[in-house]
């Protein structure tokens, strides 16, 4: 029974039970509307309870893998806390210090080639080293029974990972060679347990012992080796995550300019929790996106929903219904039916950990624990109805301005009234609590806001083209094909359901525009197109001593291949102008300079591909105090400029140098840059190793590339070879499930497009309906009327299209940009696009004129 | 109806515009099969005014639609001007529709995206008569409408709507023109207007008027009157009127212009 019913007092039971109830009149209302159904809510709670799965989706999943970190938190980090440096072994007093805090397990991990005895085949490989207390928590797994210490305290002996046995072809007891010396392998290794919290992922584990390590002679001032403390704490020790805290910042204290960086168990990989909370937030933006969308279709449902009840207000009014009543009525059901959205949304979303779980839970990072935290619960509801309000109160605002004059008329459309201020006021409070909320909850605010620019901008346009299109259609001389009269005349209508379908579809065929470009450019990444003239290798872990030889030694074997070398070191950003890294307000984008080791060089002369843009070079003989010459971009995002001081730990000491000019580098040209270059008196005493590329002539054969790799390990079996083509590949390996993830989230954002758009075409069936009935009985036949309908939905389709083109495109260039993929523009991409899109609305579009088409004509003709 | 006596189709000379025979219509519904017209048969004579009368549920209004050939009959047979209904396809039909019928509603049903003259203009452009939209506005003119032509459905009146459709029906010079309860939703005033414009329609354009109604004053003013009840025709009378000339008619046609812009073309 409709308000209406009510009202006109069709049932004397209810309007007894009405004048009874004890609760306020419209809530009563509102709830007994509802009851006849939410048929005309399926678009509305589909579209919000979609953005919300997502947003739940994603929420659930992160907090399922940060409670799994936590929960095996001290297996994965070794220990209570772990204490990272590179290059310099801790000291003793150093020693003497994490000893005092509880049990201290040493390991140091170097990246290393691995060689058969016969040099036929290496491979790159992590070599770590542990002490006879490894590991303090867990067990390390063999393929036989043997306990790890036994197997390894054996001189020279190894267990191996299996995939680096079948890279080289080999087996437990045969031998293979790391750097100079031969190394039996005497297990192979099937489970580490800290694996995930102490890996830089450069390739298969080979685990040794110390003795080992320092019997192989890799340990050599300069070489990178990654040292590592991992402590159990005794548990006399409060182990709250903020008492580890305070005895790892009591550590840092103690050991000033020591430049450990810390772990504890609760966040026992802080990279990790990095990017599992930047991939939550740019997920959940994606969720948000679709929510948006999706909102146009809730603002369409909300439409159609108060112009059926038209007549119900009015009579409300004539009826002597006090203000607001109205309002108040129709925003208790919307409310309602968000509410039933956000609920669908939730319980779909926490089923995503469990899916994904299921799926590919063997590769994720973590093992997925469930867990429901209040944060993610209220993020989604938050999100769910805040977007419902927002879409919903203008026209719930304009449907309660409605005059009880339209009793008395046969339909009143196209008079647009404005909401009350009250009403618009409002719907800019939750505009605007939006995007602050999700400025809150992300630490990228400039994408959170450009993400809010880029879609307002495009419903902003198109919402004008859906309002210049009718009034300009209106302008146009009849068109002499009737066909094309009706639709041209079915286009300005009043009414605005060409806008919303416009709106709808443009939005629809912009998003399909955006995925199917940003797909195309990061395939075309994937087929890893080089810059001309890069890299064939990057040689690493040079000693001093041997550059000169090295370059003889390519000068040789590969006439006409270049070499440039640099020396490299790794240190930590510690403070800026004085100010402790840590506390250093950056731009978002370049937060990353200030978390864990960054390459640091030094030169006399300005490098090749890096121009100075401000500030001047030293002195190739310059003496004086430490300089540095600072990447342009970065310097101004972190607030630096000529003449400040920043600080860098190397080596286990703190090293202050004035920055003395800014350098733009063409970073595309893969050849070797870094953000730091100091003066070489800063570091040249220091004990360094050198990095060198190798540039082969563009015609050399993919035989020779792998030939000269094969004999400079054999010749310098110290240094390490990477390929460029290889890395890159493993670069395209992180881009393909970027772009799986790119795909899903596109698709779930299409999939929004898709409901809103059917939603706004059913509504327009309804008119459509009535203007078929009536064209059949003025004499005209079906397939005329047909006619009508195709042209209608091409002119809509072509009109927004163009603009989708252009839009998308432009959305498309953006995220690639944020992900630092060039944009590539294909016109097949986008046609193949629209293509389909202009088909499957066609066919829609038949399907709905057939359904049209099919309705007997004569009850909708009689009188009613 | 003192002046009315029964009636007899051989009485006449003149031609048949519609011709029905034992024509049924049933429709199925929840509750089963309903009868809606049980065994009609009915000759209509071309050039004059027919009113058909009767009870709510009476079959009047299907009785309309099964002559305008959009209700398909169960049984029986309908030629409507010279064409057999039942071995016709609903295009052909609708092509029928479109050069011979007019047919007036009660809601008027005009197409609410169309301004009036598009809704006027609307049938003559499907028979392809130029200047479509000239003629449409010279229609609306002549029900006085001038000063409404760009206007849309729910901007007029109940009975500037009515003036529009029956523009509309006329605007390609129908031979039958039917109208289903023309003056049902508007006042006694507006209600006689309408009739009196379309019997003079009816009598200008040489058409054959019928038309549903309850309003017993109105249905006198018909050459001839059809009483319904229960699907059954129940009565016949043909009123005593003075005999009219047909071929002759006083006033110019405007609307058979159309059709000979039509034909010309």
């Amino acid at each position: 029974m409709s308000p209406l019913d009510v009202a006109r007092g069709y049932e004397p039971e209810a309007a007894r039970s009405l004048a009874q109830s004890r609760w306020p009149l419209w809530l009563t209302l509102a709830l007994r509307d509802l009851r006849t159904g939410l048929s005309g809510f399926a678009v509305f709670i589909g579209c919000i309870a979609l953005g919300v799965m997502v947003i739940t989706g994603v929420g659930a999943l992160s907090d399922a893998l940060r409670n799994g970190l936590a929960t095996q938190g001290k297996l994965i980090l070794g220990g209570d806390l772990a204490f990272v440096r590179p290059h310099a072994r801790a000291t003793t007093d150093e020693r003497a210090a994490l000893g005092k805090l509880g049990r201290v397990s040493e390991s140091a991990t170097l990246r290393s080639m691995a060689r058969r005895l016969d040099g036929s085949d290496q491979t790159l490989a992590e070599l770590k080293a542990v002490d006879g207390l490894y590991p303090l928590a867990g067990a390390v797994t063999l393929d036989s029974s043997a306990a790890l210490a036994s197997v390894i305290s054996q001189p020279m002996a190894a267990a191996v990972e299996g995939p680096l046995l079948d890279r080289l072809s080999l087996n437990v007891g045969d031998t293979l060679k790391v750097g100079d010396s031969d190394i039996v392998i005497r297990a192979r290794l099937m489970f580490e347990p800290d694996g995930l919290g102490d890996r830089a992922s450069f390739g298969p584990r080979i685990l040794v012992s110390m003795a080992t390590l320092e019997r192989t002679g890799l340990i050599q001032p300069g070489t990178l080796i990654r040292w590592r403390y991992a402590v159990d704490l005794p548990a006399s020790v409060p182990q709250s995550r903020d008492s580890l805290k305070e005895i790892a910042a009591q550590l840092r204290a103690d050991l000033p300019g020591a430049g450990f960086t810390v772990a504890d168990r609760f966040e026992p990989s802080p990279q990790l929790t990095r990017t599992l909370e930047r991939l939550r937030q740019f997920l959940t933006l994606i969720g948000l996106t679709s929510l948006i969308v999706g909102g146009v279709g809730v603002a369409n449902a909300v439409s159609t929903f108060v112009d059926k009840r038209r007549k119900v207000i009015a009579t409300m009014k004539s009826l002597g219904a006090p203000p607001h009543f109205v309002f108040r009525m129709f925003l208790t059901q919307i409310l309602a039916v968000a509410g039933i959205g956000v609920a669908i949304g939730l319980a779909f979303g926490y089923m995503v950990p469990f899916v994904v779980d299921a799926a590919v839970g063997s590769s994720l990072p973590v093992r997925a624990e469930f867990a429901v935290t209040w944060n993610s619960v209220a993020t989604a509801i938050a999100y769910g109805l805040l977007v419902a309000l927002l879409f919903a109160l203008w026209p719930l605002g304009r449907a309660e301005r409605v005059s009880p004059t339209v009793l008395f008329r046969d339909e009143v459309s196209g008079d647009r009234t404005w909401p009350r201020a009250p009403v618009i006021a409002a719907t800019a409070a939750v505009g605007v609590a939006l995007v602050a909320f999700t400025i809150l909850t992300t630490d990228r605010w400039d994408i959170a806001l450009g993400f809010y620019g880029g879609l307002s901008i495009l419903l902003l346009v198109f919402w004008g083209v859906g309002q210049i299109v009718p009034r300009f259609v209106r302008l146009l001389p009849r068109p002499r094909s009737p066909e094309l009269a009706v639709a041209l005349s079915s286009i300005a209508a009043p009414g605005g359901l060409s806008a919303a379908i416009l709106l709808s579809l443009g939005l629809g065929l912009s998003l399909l525009v955006a995925v199917a470009l940003t797909d195309r450019s990061m395939q075309e990444e994937l087929s890893g197109r080089l810059p001309e003239r890069s890299p064939t290798y990057y040689v690493l872990d040079i000693g001093k001593g041997e550059a000169a030889p090295l370059q003889s030694f390519i000068a040789n074997r590969a006439p006409g291949a270049l070499i440039e070398t640099a020396p490299m070191l790794r240190g930590r950003l510690v403070a800026l102008k004085g100010v402790p890294a840590e506390s250093v307000k950056t731009a978002p984008d370049a937060q990353w300079v200030l978390y864990g080791d960054r390459g640091l060089t030094f030169s006399a002369a300005i490098p090749p591909g890096s121009t100075v843009v401000e500030g001047t070079w030293w002195d190739a003989v310059y003496t004086g105090e430490p300089l540095v010459s600072f990447e342009a971009g970065l310097a101004r995002k972190l607030g630096l400029g000529v003449g400040d001081e920043v600080t860098v730990n190397v080596l286990g000491r703190n090293l202050t140098a004035r920055i003395a000019n800014l350098r733009e580098i063409k970073w595309e040209s893969l050849n070797l840059n870094f953000v730091l270059v100091f003066s070489p008196n800063a570091l040249e005493a220091a004990p360094y190793k050198l990095l060198a590329t190798v540039t082969l002539p563009q015609n050399a054969s993919l035989e020779s590339e792998t030939a000269l790799g094969r004999d400079l390990g054999k010749a310098f079996p110290t240094t390490t070879q990477v390929r460029v083509k290889e890395a890159i590949a493993q670069f395209n390996k992180i881009l393909e499930k970027v772009l799986i993830a790119v795909r899903v989230a596109g698709g779930v954002t299409l999939l929004a497009g898709a409901l809103v758009l059917a939603g706004a075409l059913a509504t327009a069936q309804r008119r459509r309906l009535k203007e078929a009935v009536i064209l059949k009985a003025l004499g005209v036949t079906n397939r005329r009327i047909m006619l009508a309908h195709m042209c209608e939905y091409a002119i809509l389709a072509t009109v927004a299209g163009v603009f989708a083109i252009v839009l998308g495109s432009l959305a498309a260039y953006i995220g690639l940009r944020v992900m630092d993929v060039p944009f590539v523009f294909s016109l097949t991409a986008v046609a193949q696009a629209l293509g389909v899109a202009v088909a499957l609305v066609a066919l829609l579009g038949l399907l709905s004129t057939t359904l049209v088409l099919r309705t007997p004509a004569v009850p909708l003709l009689k009188s009613e | 109806m003192q002046n009315s006596h029964a009636y007899v189709a051989s009485n006449t000379k003149l031609p048949l515009i519609a011709s029905l025979t034992n024509v049924g219509l049933t429709l199925a519904s929840r509750a089963g099969p309903v009868e809606i017209l049980r065994s009609v048969s009915l000759d209509i004579e071309a050039g004059r005014s027919l009113a058909i009368v009767g009870p709510s549920g009476s079959g009047k209004t299907s009785l309309l639609m099964v002559l305008a050939g959009l209700e398909a009959v169960t049984r029986g047979r309908v030629i409507v001007a010279g064409a057999d209904y039942s071995s016709m396809n609903e295009s052909q039909r609708a092509l029928l529709r479109a050069k011979d019928i007019g047919i007036v509603f009660q809601s008027f049903h005009l197409v609410p995206s169309m301004t009036a003259t598009e809704n006027v203009a609307l049938p003559l452009q499907f028979a392809n008569v130029a200047a479509a939209d000239d003629l449409a506005r010279g229609l609306l003119d002549d029900v006085g409408l001038g000063h409404r032509l760009r206007h849309y459905p729910s901007q007029l009146s109940g009975g500037e709507q009515q003036r529009v459709a029956r523009a509309r029906a006329v605007a390609l010079n129908p031979r039958l023109l039917l109208a289903d309860e023309p003056t049902g939703n508007l006042d006694g005033a507006t209600g006689r207007q309408v009739i009196d414009m379309l019997f003079r329609l009816q009598l200008r354009n040489a058409a054959t008027l019928v038309l549903v109604t309850h309003d017993e004053k109105l249905a006198a003013k018909a050459d001839r009157v059809i009483r319904m009840a229960d699907g059954r025709i129940v009565g016949d009378t043909a009123q005593d009127l003075p005999a009219r000339d047909v071929t002759a008619a006083d006033e110019p046609k405007r609307v058979s212009a159309a059709s000979d812009a039509a034909q010309s073309r």
